[in-house]
């Protein structure tokens, strides 16, 4: 078992600023994350939520031009992506590759094991492996013919949704960066997606869901909810921000905050 | 290859050596004319369109003069996969009775090109060397072979034979020039499966023309494959003609791995009604190695179908090339055909030139080509490193991936065992990827 305890602090952004082909798109970030909490960060369109996401996990074409961010103690900007992921850093993308060749199975038992040497936990062996996930598989109603196949191969949006979703219960990540995934999915898989996420949460662990709309949240219900808007955090409540949202848009909070 | 190539072999050495070769007058006056009409032609320059992407300088280094006879080294066949069946080996060009081995299937005869000589029958062989070529093609490799060919194999499958297991035909080069000769000839109905190698020491300085002709008759089907995996100083030029009755299945397989210059010169007439052709490839280039594939697929007649997919991987300074040409003549409605050229460059110095070509002379035809020359995909290699991959294994990974496709191919089982393995040493951190192959 992991030594964190709920409420120790997972991540913690201080003014993150960063460009992106010289344009600023993170200005001043701020974000605490603790063990047990999920959050919500919603925004509009080009407020910078995958720019966030990305820059979270190791993109490394992204300019950071100023502030810090923390994860598990440990500077996360000087980590390289895989670093990240070995130390419990998940990101379930908004836009999942597909990558012919490289067989699913093979891929996720390739990120487990390299989580599991950096725990110094022993590798799991094929056996293992595969009763692990088909179990997982079965939680995401996700049908085994996809996992002999290339990763997202073929895949339909919400079967590549629920296939990220997947390597992240077979993980089990510490933080959980979920970018967009209810993007694309119908109801169902929405409730699919949301009950995967939903076995994750657990007191040592957190989850950040990046949203555009409020509905995943009906599934996955945040104890946090933040509004990203031009880079920055405007905004942070709990559940009733998402709603209010829901309600009158991100136009109300933009001239707020010129007004300001 | 022209001045350069003057330099190294003197035309007048060039005849010299036509002198010192076997058989009777016929064969001294048709080497002869192949000399004289390759010498009218005048040796490849960069000039000529057909070889503007292959290092003639190189070419140039190596002797033209073929190789004589003499005690053979430790040939490493060991190279070779673990391939059951029949085994004719030609070293430098000439038949090697100690190194063959294995009995021919029932229904296939060979004939060699040696005895062929020796009986003096020149214009068996004869008629693509003479008059003028109707497909316009680059004929000069075919000259040179017909200037030095002494053996080879002419192989003939009796009609509605399924020849059972693959016929394999080795090439071995130890250095100097080497000019084998291969003629396939499949009765109606018929069916073969057809695998060849090159083979040659790292230090072995070799010039290898090989000339093949194969003719598919009606319903006729072969599969042909290519591993090459000659040494690190051969300039191999590989030179196919194939020639396909109706109904007729025609596949070829590359894999290149080997050489200094490696060139596939192919080229397919769909000449009888719904021919197809199915021709897939791969390109492994490392250090200055170059490989080259040119193709030119014909549609000469209605409800014909070709299909072409090249892979190209060129790491350091490596070169690589598809030239690849199809025709549609009047008359052959119905055509379909699809051509695919994808490179993947590992270096900042490496460099491939793709040129997918389409001439259609009818209407009715269904025809697609794409290219695409690029490094790997930073969003997918991204991905990978986001699940705990490092860069070296992720690299690998997606280049080994790449070639996925080709790889799949290749049959029997153990040729495509053995490909993959050389593939594998040929990457870097291919340890770190194993776990991902079943």
């Amino acid at each position: 078992m992991s030594n964190i305890s709920k409420g120790d602090i997972l991540l913690e952004i201080r003014g993150l600023t960063v460009d992106v082909q010289g344009r600023r798109i993170l200005d001043g970030l701020d974000l605490t994350v603790r063990a047990g909490e999920t959050h919500a960060i919603m925004g509009p369109n080009g407020a910078g939520k995958s720019t966030l996401s990305q820059v979270l996990a190791g993109r490394s074409d992204y300019e950071i031009r100023g502030g810090s961010a923390r994860f598990l103690g440990e500077d996360l900007l000087a980590l390289p992506a895989e670093e990240r992921a070995r130390r419990g850093l998940f990101l379930g993308f908004q836009y999942p590759v597909e990558i012919p060749g490289v067989n699913n199975v093979y891929l996720l038992k390739a990120a487990l094991n390299a989580r599991r040497r950096q725990q110094q936990l022993p590798e799991v062996d094929a056996f293992e492996f595969l009763a692990l996930v088909r179990d997982k598989m079965k939680l995401m109603q996700i049908d085994e013919a996809l996992l002999s196949r290339g990763v997202n191969e073929g895949f339909s949006g919400g079967e590549k949704k629920r296939n990220e979703i997947l390597q992240m219960t077979v993980l089990e990540p510490v933080l959980a960066i979920l970018d967009e995934t209810d993007s694309g999915l119908d109801i169902d898989a929405l409730k699919v997606v949301g009950h995967g996420v939903n076995s994750l949460r657990r007191d040592d662990r957190a989850v950040v869901l990046v949203t555009h709309y409020q509905r995943l949240l009906d599934h996955i219900v945040p104890d946090h909810v933040h509004v990203l808007v031009g880079g920055r955090i405007l905004r942070s409540g709990d559940r009733s921000l998402a709603l209010e949202l829901e309600r009158r848009g991100y136009d109300w909070l933009r001239e707020g905050a010129a007004a300001a | 290859m022209s001045a350069s190539a003057e330099q190294a072999t003197p035309l007048a050495a060039l005849a010299r050596a036509q002198d010192a070769l076997p058989g009777g007058p016929g064969w001294a006056e048709w080497r002869a004319r192949a000399l004289e009409r390759l010498l009218a032609l005048g040796l490849p320059t960069p000039r000529d369109d057909a070889w503007k992407y292959t290092n003639l300088r190189i070419l140039g280094k190596r002797t033209l003069v073929p190789a004589l006879p003499r005690p053979l080294g430790t040939v490493a066949l060991d190279v070779l996969p673990p391939v059951a069946g029949p085994r004719l080996v030609f070293v430098d060009g000439r038949f090697h009775p100690g190194l063959s081995a294995g009995a021919l299937p029932a229904g296939v005869t060979l004939t060699p090109f040696a005895a062929l000589i020796e009986r003096g029958q020149p214009a068996l062989l004869g008629p693509a060397l003479t008059g003028p070529d109707p497909s316009a093609i680059d004929v000069r490799i075919r000259l040179l072979n017909a200037c030095f060919a002494v053996d080879g194999a002419v192989l003939a499958v009796a009609p509605d034979t399924a020849v059972a297991g693959p016929l394999q035909i080795v090439y071995v080069a130890t250095g100097g020039g080497a000019y084998p000769r291969t003629e396939v000839e499949l009765g109606a109905g018929s069916a073969l499966d057809l695998i060849e190698y090159h083979v040659a020491a790292d230090d072995a300085e070799a010039f290898v023309a090989l000339a093949s002709d194969l003719r598919l008759g009606p319903g006729a089907r072969l599969t042909h494959s290519c591993f090459q995996l000659a040494g690190a100083h051969t300039v191999l030029l590989d030179d196919a003609k194939v020639t396909l009755a109706a109904d007729a299945r025609y596949r070829h397989r590359l894999v290149a791995l080997g050489g200094q210059v490696a060139r596939l010169d192919l080229r397919v007439a769909l000449a009888g009604h719904g021919a197809s052709a199915e021709l897939a490839g791969l390109f492994l280039a490392d250090g200055r190695r170059e490989h080259h594939v040119r193709t030119l697929i014909e549609h000469r007649a209605p409800g014909t179908r070709s299909d072409q997919s090249y892979r190209g991987v060129a790491t350091d300074r490596a070169r690589g090339s598809y030239d690849g040409k199809v025709i549609v003549h009047p008359g052959a409605a119905g055509t379909e055909s699809r051509q695919s050229s994808r490179n993947l460059l590992l270096g900042r110095e490496a460099a491939v030139d793709t040129r997918p070509q389409l001439q259609i002379e009818t209407d009715d035809v269904k025809c697609s080509h794409g290219a695409t020359t690029g490094a790997l995909d930073e969003q997918v290699l991204f991905y990978l490193l986001t699940r705990g991959l490092d860069r070296d294994t992720a690299r690998a990974l997606l280049t080994y991936a790449f070639l996925g496709e080709v790889l799949g191919l290749l049959a029997p089982e153990a040729l495509r065992r053995a490909v993959e393995a050389r593939v594998l040493g040929r990457l870097p951190a291919a340890a770190l990827i194993r776990e991902f192959l079943a």
